[in-house]
């Protein structure tokens, strides 16, 4: 299982990475194999504002319906459109081409406080 | 995974691959392969995919009399075939429920197979007699265009079985039964080995070049045939003829379980029909969901999900009726409401893509 160092994580199998003063969000690799290939992604709109822990978007694969949820509070920045025509990206790249969005965190501290890799290796028993 | 889950001959081979393992009518059986639902679905559609179909039932009837118990007791009218052939058929309650869907492979005078559903095999015993074989054998089914040519290239006898015929056939030595049957919509031929040699068998099938594909294609191959599934298209409540299955129905034979309700029903009309329901966009629609039409609630999904080949979401839907028998007709633009969310989708008739001829499952 892929497990990049320098991300941030969630207990709810999301990601992020912050560069400045903004965050960008997906799913873990460990989330998108236990999905199965995804073929639908609901993604926020541009400006929505978000308190941690909302639901920012959704993920389906042909069995399932997972939500998104935010890692912290915020605004949307932007969204990753070509995972909208492409979902089976969050399969194949789940940290990179498959990312979902960017967000302003209304605390810039607040992502320091999510999980770091270690923690969430443990959480996910690899 | 939970330990009283029943294995298949084939647990093994799934494990060392990296099946995604799933329990699924009390067995434990591969839901994808590292491949991937869609990949393996494409693979069929395109290619050859073989799927481990194990956990389905095997009820073995013989004797003088398995004529006469099977067709007093299933729908469908034996006499539409013979031996040598397989043919599609319902357990009815006497209401006209569907209580299970079968195939009854014929393979001589005196013996039957008859393969329920995986939840229902005792079920179905209970109502037929004879004697439940599923632990001594696997079934693997092989799918797609180029099914038989792959099949052919390590079993020409098997790959020769025709579509509905039955046949036994030896591999290496060992008996074992052949049907041109399956549950995807396209071209293929269903292998009943004995676990001995089931493990050989799905190898070299591997080694000609068949995807092993999982439940989880299973399920949107067959939706996307507008196959139905016991539990979903078929259960308590539902009748043949709601589901678009009349022709299931043996009207000609002397005993005819809940024939009084289906006459009643085939007079007045049935109260609901299946269709079948495309959406606009990719999103997956879903077993449950209402449809509506001009803003009121027509019916419920059965079964939904993607269609890799259309890249949109697709359901069988349950429509009420009109006055007149008639439910929504082709084309109608319908909505589908999916957690609050409106989906714009239109009505079809099933199957969802072209498939070859003749109708995949009409046993007749």
């Amino acid at each position: 299982m892929d497990l990049p160092e320098q991300l941030r994580y969630t207990t709810d199998h999301e990601w992020v990475s912050v560069t400045g003063d903004r965050i960008r969000v997906g799913i873990t690799d460990y989330a998108q194999d236990a999905l199965g290939d995804v073929v639908y992604v609901d993604l926020p709109a541009v400006g929505t504002v978000v308190a941690a822990g909302e639901v920012l978007g959704e993920v389906e694969s042909t069995k399932s319906v997972s939500e998104i949820y935010a890692p912290v509070s915020g605004t949307v920045l932007s969204v990753n459109e070509t995972v909208t025509a492409a979902p089976e990206q969050l399969n194949s790249d789940p940290y990179g081409a498959g990312w979902l969005c960017e967000l302003a965190p209304t605390d810039p501290s607040a992502p320091e406080a999510l999980l770091d890799a270690d923690a969430y290796r443990r959480l996910v028993g690899g | 995974m939970a330990g009283d889950l029943r294995r298949s001959p084939l647990h093994d081979w799934h494990v060392a691959a990296h099946a995604k393992l799933v329990g699924f009518g009390g067995f434990e059986m591969p839901l994808a392969y590292p491949t991937g639902t869609v990949a393996e679905h494409l693979a069929c559609r395109q290619g050859a995919a073989c799927f481990d179909v194990s956990h389905l039932g095997t009820v073995e009837m013989t004797g003088d009399d398995a004529f006469e118990r099977l067709q007093g007791q299933l729908s469908n009218d034996l006499r539409r075939i013979g031996p040598g052939r397989a043919q599609y058929s319902h357990l009815l309650d006497e209401d006209g429920s569907v209580l299970d869907d079968v195939i009854v492979w014929w393979v001589d005078d005196t013996t039957f197979d008859v393969m329920p559903n995986a939840t229902n095999t005792s079920r179905v015993r209970n109502a037929i007699g004879g004697r439940d074989t599923t632990a001594q054998r696997a079934v693997v089914a092989v799918q797609g265009p180029t099914a038989r040519a792959v099949v052919g290239a390590i079993w020409p006898e098997a790959a020769a079985v025709g579509r509905f015929m039955v046949a036994p056939v030896a591999w290496r030595g060992t008996a074992c039964m052949v049907a041109g049957t399956g549950y995807t919509g396209e071209d293929g031929v269903e292998l009943a080995v004995p676990v001995q040699v089931a493990a050989a068998i799905w190898q070299a099938l591997v080694d000609a070049g068949a995807v092993p594909a999982g439940l989880g294609a299973r399920d949107t191959l067959r939706l996307e045939a507008g196959l139905p599934l016991f539990g979903h298209e078929l259960g308590p409540g539902i009748t043949p003829l709601q589901a678009g299955l009349g022709w299931v129905v043996g009207w000609d034979k002397p005993l005819l379980r809940a024939r009084e309700a289906l006459a009643a029903e085939r007079e007045r009309g049935p109260a609901r029909r299946l269709r079948g329901i495309v959406a606009s966009g990719r999103r997956p629609l879903r077993d449950g969901a209402t449809v509506l039409f001009d803003g009121r609630a027509v019916g419920r999904c059965t079964s939904g999900s993607f269609s890799p080949v259309l890249g949109r979401g697709i359901a069988l839907c349950l429509l009420d009726a009109g006055p007149g028998g008639e439910a929504l007709p082709e084309g109608t633009e319908v909505a589908v409401d999916l957690r609050g969310a409106h989906v714009p989708a239109t009505v079809v008739a099933p199957p969802f893509v072209p498939l070859p001829s003749p109708a995949p499952i009409a046993g007749r």
